[in-house]
């Protein structure tokens, strides 16, 4: 009876296994690997990596110089309401991305909550590159704020306050002791609202619509090119999948690390101002 | 024991993939978005998907379920039809392609030249969608390719250009006539002359080797007879 379930249990890992790896291998099998690297040089495709790279890199920047001291921020002090602001600021992860792209239209549309105002500035979102920034900035941050969060939290108070008694003032103690102790987990906290930008979809066709070289990202060009050109779908498609699995290596092995770093914690810590 | 546990769990998950497969008899029928709001008029009961038609003809390819294919141009039927996976279409409607700009005009667009003006935002359907195709010829033959040079987004199918010019967010828009009835409040139609209108044509095909034939079959017979062109001249189309 043990073994049975022992088999029964083996089985339903094999069959887990065998559903999430086979769609992702088949993109691979179905035409050969020098077709997908000769499609992956297509216009369509390097103009999507190109848009792809520069709006994830400057939403990234966002993410991260403002996401860093707001998660800090949360970790660090104790207020009335914390953890509803946790909570807000992790709504957009469990949040359809048709509603991320509706909401930003309600917010920042012709017709939207500041609409107007923006337009009297001469700015319109919509439909620009822009807009895809703000799509990704809104479906990615949160992934990296929860494990801002998390890693400043991890980082021992004591450490701070010791920092601060040998005269360390505030920022520098973030900068010099939280940062570089929570390195490794704000590193993997990246990699993963990189990746999840990387991804984005739903909010971005909405609110940015479908322009090749201006607004068409990655995901959007396999959408348009299914009905065109499957074969560059598909490179796109692999290509993806490899970047995606890069990114989950990081996220899996940086936390780790950190952990090393943090035992020569000083170390990484810039020398000078003190 | 031992043998019979997985037993169970297989049927179960037979049975829920089954149950999911939506293989209940409805009919299947794939239409061009610009079809959306007739078509449930002319049958009520059958289960619709509507996008763009390039997409479906994909779709077929792949082997979706669908038991009829109606196309927003002959194109894409005549190549699945060739490719052995639809019967011989038959054109059943016609529709106009017209300039859609939103109700209050932001741009003060009142002809095709107007949209070359700096700063105007054109949204048009895709490449391959036939509203995109019939978008682009009709700029040829006008000369105006150059209005080209402000579409900010192509989507996906035509109403997709709808919406984006109802909601204020394009300043305007390529879309058929028969796309505007439900947006009649939000945007303003403006006619192409008449040297630049493409000619619109509907196409229908059965799909070959559909479990539900007789009812894919019975569903074209009722669009080409009295009952659907009658839905379809009110709706605002062309009936050959």
């Amino acid at each position: 009876m043990r073994r049975a379930l022992d088999l029964l249990f083996a089985g339903a890992l094999v069959l887990a296994l065998t559903f999430l790896c086979l769609p992702l291998l088949a993109i691979f099998l179905r035409v050969s690997p020098e077709t997908l690297v000769r499609q992956l040089g297509s216009d369509v495709a390097i103009d999507a990596l190109v848009v792809s790279f520069k709006t994830s890199l400057i939403a990234h920047v966002f993410i991260l110089g403002v996401g860093t001291p707001a998660a800090y921020v949360l970790a660090t002090r104790r207020f009335r309401g914390r953890r509803l602001v946790v909570a807000l600021v992790e709504l957009p992860l469990v949040l359809p991305p048709a509603v991320a792209g509706l909401a930003l239209f309600a917010a920042l549309g012709q017709r939207g909550l500041l609409g107007e105002s923006l337009d009297a500035f001469g700015i319109r979102v919509p439909l620009t590159q822009g807009a895809v920034v703000l799509a990704v900035v809104f479906v990615a941050s949160p992934f990296y704020l929860r494990q801002a969060i998390a890693a400043f939290e991890a980082v021992d108070p004591n450490l701070l306050e010791a920092a601060r008694t040998l005269g360390l003032r505030p920022l520098g103690a973030f900068r010099r002791v939280a940062l570089p102790l929570a390195a490794g987990g704000l590193g993997a906290g990246s990699a993963l609202a990189w990746a999840r930008g990387l991804g984005e979809f739903g909010a971005t066709i909405m609110f940015a619509g479908s322009l090749q070289g201006v607004t068409q990202t990655l995901p959007l060009a396999v959408y348009d090119q299914l009905a065109g050109d499957f074969d560059v779908a598909l490179a796109i498609g692999a290509f993806l999948v490899v970047v995606s699995g890069a990114l989950l290596v990081v996220v899996k092995f940086l936390p780790s690390w950190s952990s090393f770093a943090s035992i020569f914690p000083f170390r990484s810590a810039p020398s000078g101002s003190s | 024991m031992r043998r019979l546990l997985p037993l169970p769990l297989a049927l179960a998950a037979a049975a829920t993939l089954a149950a999911c497969g939506g293989d209940d008899g409805t009919l299947t029928v794939f239409a061009a978005a610009s079809l959306r709001e007739v078509f449930p008029r002319i049958d009520a009961a059958a289960r619709y998907s509507f996008a763009g038609s390039d997409e479906h003809a994909t779709q077929i390819r792949e082997g979706a379920p669908a038991d009829v294919y109606a196309a927003a141009s002959p194109r894409y039927p005549a190549e699945l039809a060739s490719e052995g996976l639809v019967e011989e279409p038959v054109v059943f409607a016609t529709n106009r392609l017209v300039l859609v700009v939103p109700a209050d005009n932001p741009a003060g667009i009142g002809s095709v030249p107007d949209l070359a003006a700096e700063g105007v935002r054109l949204v048009i359907a895709a490449p391959g969608v036939p509203a995109g195709d019939y978008t682009r010829r009709a700029l040829e033959t006008l000369g105006r390719e150059d209005v080209l040079a402000q579409v900010v987004s192509e989507e996906a199918d035509v109403k997709g250009v709808v919406s984006k010019v109802a909601l204020g967010e394009a300043d305007a828009g390529f879309v058929y006539a028969t796309d505007v009835a439900p947006v009649e409040d939000d945007v303003h139609v403006i006619e192409l002359p008449e040297e630049a209108q493409p000619e619109v044509e509907y196409s229908v095909a059965v799909v070959r080797g559909s479990e539900r034939d007789r009812a894919a079959r019975a569903f074209v017979e009722r669009l080409l007879g009295e009952a659907g062109r009658e839905a379809l001249r009110e709706a605002g189309f062309g009936t050959p």
